[in-house]
């Protein structure tokens, strides 16, 4: 924060004046500006600070009639049945391990995505490719599980109907945990590159023409384009996106994993992450608590990965780093 | 200027819009909205006096919001619904200047939707259908959901009920000795499970009847064999859920043992019928009959009796396959068995003149089983309720009046029901069963009352009542009625223990063991090991000291 404040006040001729202004005099000043932020800054105060205090409700034993604040205070019991179940390493690690897959393969595909549509010289080609890759984001979770079991399932699933019509052995991956990493990585992908790659797509689009137009004079064919002009053009966007990416690396992706993995133990030990053990282990007896703190627990954890990423990137490249 | 005077209008705009936004969420976000109604209705109750009948104020007229398990009637349904309810709001005017409207709770996720509505606290329900082994009633009124029933506002606004219910009934319902719970306690039902299957199939099998888990396995030896001649799917179309069921019947089939109802949903804890005081966990401690009951589920896996992704599947429409042939057994209770063994139109197996539905009760071998708690079914009343007194008084006269009573459960005479020579309840010409069937769409099972029940004359009374003299010949009382466990320190363990034994438990119980490579000893050890790291001996510990502060 403090670097961009300075870099704007040495930009503006007005720095050099020896009065200094006072706080109302720069408000007066970027009035507008201040006013064009009020939606957000509203957005925040009302969804993400106001809330804030309903934390306490991960360390009291919440009665309906007391109120958060009201209900007797615990301590950290409530932390304990996530460290009692003995899974709070493997549940993290899951989690984690699907983030970055998910994160580091989603990025990769989608900007691969981007920079083939952008090279696709067809326009109507382009749009159908782009609609059809959007379609699957837009289908729910739920029909997403329905559609991978009829696909997969032993007793009926399209794939086995396929493998017995050959005379193969049919395929039962409900019951082998091994597959899944590999099969929710491409259900994931399968749902996601097309949104993501819009993002990509943009920044692409608004790379300025000129530069691109230079390369060609130049002599740059196709692939030292990409290497050399659109590749570094789209860096600021990858670094932020996976910044904003890492503060969620231990929040799972609940729909995903419920739908498609259901309550079916033997494919716990890889696709059990915190949300789906969490909600099957308090939905029997509705423990707000409970839930809040490890909500919590994810928060916090969330918040240091992306300090220390931040850091990380402050040092290798200060331009890129959020703050 | 121009432009920048539309990007402060623009902003101004979006700003308000927002604002206007945050206006109505905010109600809802704010946490110590909460506690202010609550006040307010606490202090409201807190004043009576305990008027005398004649002196209650029901010169205000209000609604009462009754909320209730199951999905909302659409179309044709509704407006018969509607139709009933108009006529209940009639009488219901006249006597106590109420109306009565229902709140549904759909089935997909009832039990958090269920204790979300009640967590709310925002006076949008005032009588609420409860049970203390189904639907969380007592962790509700511990937490303060349910307004504490004085003695005086039943005796005030619930005469009849205060009346009709023994005061040993009453103390089952008490939690720290406040009244939380009206219960259904004058309702002859069983809610045992077991299987129910083809009488006919099983004599074509060599068994005269089905009364033991061997003979079941054996039955389904022959309806595998013989799936395509009658014509099934699959013997049993299982879904992922039925393990708790299936093994907790094993355990009751293969010991003396009680479960204590409403600790968590797989019922682990109990005592015995011969030390009924000393808490057990058969599943933990008697290793054997687990392995016996692996051994057994493997070889219906084997016989392929379920889908073979059953553990994938949450939902199946078995017992509509069922009625019309499609499967050989359903899992449930007798209840449903007086429905599936009866020849009503929905039932079309009886179309065939030999068919006939048994049902084989868990527990059947060694008279093993516990007649049902009274508070399976109850009805409680909001702490938010702004009118509870109201509330009591539209309950009592559902429950006890034979007018409202009808209506409410069966709906308008001579459309949806009416009673024929014999005294039985009838189906009246065009009566649809899918858009007239009132019972269906009340879903009251919170104060049936037998002094008004009419029986259904569609149903099987020739098979159904010496099944009911079967079972209440065989039957112990519930013994833990007065129990309602402390389980704040402990419910860590048992969400934990919880988790362990479903996972382990399915792979047992639809003999999927193998998959992981186990035998049948090592997946029950694996239990075992499983539920002693998450603390089991922990919490049965704990129990057995509440048990023994409060029975010994």
């Amino acid at each position: 924060m403090t670097k961009r404040k300075t870099t704007v006040v040495e930009g503006s001729p007005e720095s050099f004046s020896p009065k200094k202004r006072t706080w109302y005099q720069t408000f007066w000043r970027y009035r507008i500006l201040t006013l064009m932020c009020v939606p957000a800054i509203l957005f925040f105060f009302f969804f993400s600070y106001m809330p804030m205090p309903g934390i306490w409700v991960a360390f009291v034993d919440y009665k309906y009639r007391k109120g958060i604040f009201g209900s007797p205070f615990v301590g950290l019991r409530n932390f304990e049945f996530l460290q009692q179940s003995g899974k709070l390493f493997s549940l993290t690690r899951n989690t984690v391990l699907y983030n970055l897959a998910f994160i580091l393969l989603g990025n990769l595909l989608a900007i691969i995505v981007a920079i083939l549509l952008n090279e696709i010289q067809s326009r109507w080609f382009k749009k159908v490719s782009q609609t059809l890759m959007f379609l699957p984001y837009f289908i729910s979770q739920v029909l997403v599980g329905i559609l991978v079991f009829n696909l997969l399932n032993y007793d009926t699933g399209f794939v086995n109907e396929v493998i017995r019509h050959f005379g193969g052995e049919p395929w039962q991956p409900y019951a082998d945990p091994h597959v899944w990493p590999v099969l929710m990585v491409i259900i994931y992908l399968w749902q996601q590159t097309g949104y993501n790659s819009v993002v990509y797509f943009a920044s692409i689009c608004g790379i300025d023409a000129e530069i691109i137009e230079a390369a060609k004079v130049d002599g740059a064919n196709a692939f030292q384009k990409i290497r050399y002009v659109i590749l570094p053009m789209l860096k600021p966007t990858i670094v932020i996106l996976l910044l904003f990416a890492l503060g969620g690396i231990v929040r799972g992706n609940f729909g995903l994993f419920y739908n498609v993995i259901g309550q079916n133990p033997l494919l716990y030990e890889t696709t059990d992450i915190i949300e789906t053990y969490v909600y099957r282990s308090t939905v029997s007896d509705f423990n707000f608590s409970s839930a809040s703190a490890v909500g919590l627990y994810q928060s916090v954890v969330g918040f240091i990965i992306v300090l220390c990423a931040n850091g990380i990137i402050k040092k290798i490249e200060p331009d890129y780093s959020l703050f | 200027m121009n432009k920048k005077l539309i990007a402060a209008f623009l902003a101004a705009v979006t700003a308000a819009s927002m604002l206007t936004g945050c206006g109505g969420g905010e109600a809802l976000a704010d946490p110590a909205a909460a506690p202010t109604t609550d006040e307010a209705a606490t202090e409201a109750t807190g004043d009576d006096s305990a008027p005398a009948a004649a002196d209650i104020d029901t010169s205000e007229h209000v609604v009462i919001n009754y909320m209730t398990t199951g999905d909302p009637p659409e179309g044709e349904a509704k407006k018969n619904l509607d139709a009933m309810l108009e006529k209940l709001n009639g009488i219901l005017t006249d006597k106590v200047n109420a109306e009565l409207q229902i709140y549904y709770i759909p089935w997909t996720d009832y039990l958090s939707n269920y204790n979300l509505t009640l967590a709310q606290m925002d006076g949008s329900v005032d009588l609420i259908g409860t049970a203390s082994d189904w639907l969380d009633a007592w962790p509700n009124a511990k937490d303060g959901a349910f307004l504490e029933l004085s003695e005086e506002m039943l005796q005030t606004y619930a005469p009849k009920t205060w009346e009709s219910v023994p005061k040993e009934h009453w103390d089952l319902c008490k939690y720290n000795g406040e009244i939380y719970l009206m219960p259904e306690d004058n309702y002859a039902q069983w809610t045992n499970h077991g299987y129910i299957y083809r009488e006919d199939w099983a004599k074509a099998a060599g068994l005269d009847k089905v009364d033991s888990w061997e003979d079941l396995t054996a039955y389904f030896q022959y309806v595998t064999e013989h799936q395509s001649d009658l014509g099934l799917n699959l013997a049993w179309d299982s879904d992922g859920t039925q393990y708790g069921q299936m093994a907790s019947g094993w355990v009751s089939s293969h010991s003396d043992f009680i479960s204590i109802d409403g600790l968590a949903a797989n019922a682990l804890w109990g005592g015995t019928k011969a030390d009924p005081y000393t808490i057990v966990v058969p599943q933990y401690d008697d290793q054997e009959m687990m392995v016996a009951y692996a051994k057994e589920m493997a070889k219906w896996d084997d016989m392929g009796i379920w889908s073979t992704d059953v553990l994938n599947k949450t939902t199946s429409a078995n017992r509509d396959d069922y009625r019309i042939g499609k499967v050989a057994v359903e899992q449930h209770h007798t209840q449903t068995w007086t429905d599936l063994c009866s020849h009503t139109d929905n039932n079309t197996i009886y179309t065939d003149p030999n068919a006939e539905s048994g049902f084989f009760w868990f527990g059947e071998e060694n008279g093993n089983v516990v007649r049902l708690n009274i508070t399976h079914g109850a009805m409680a009343v909001s702490a938010a309720s702004a009118n509870p007194e109201r509330a009591l008084m539209v309950y009592d006269l559902i429950r006890n009046d034979k007018e409202c009573y009808d209506l409410f459960n069966y709906g308008i005479q001579g459309v949806s029901w009416d009673v024929n020579d014999e005294g039985l309840r009838i189906q009246p010409e065009g009566y649809n069963p899918d858009t007239q069937n009132i019972n269906g769409m009340t879903n009251y099972w919170w104060g049936r009352n037998d002094d008004l029940e009419i029986k259904d004359a569609s149903r099987n009374w020739d098979a159904i009542d010496p099944m009911y003299e079967e079972l209440d010949a065989a039957a112990i009382d519930y013994p833990y009625g007065q129990f309602v466990p402390d389980v704040d320190e402990i419910q860590s363990y048992i969400d934990n223990i919880n988790e362990v034994y479903t996972n382990d438990m399915k792979l047992i119980s639809y003999g999927k063991y193998d998959d992981k490579g186990m035998t049948a000893e090592e997946a029950v050890q694996k239990l075992h090991d499983d539920l002693k790291a998450a603390g089991i001996e922990t919490v049965t510990a704990a129990l057995q000291e509440q048990f023994d502060a409060l029975y010994k």
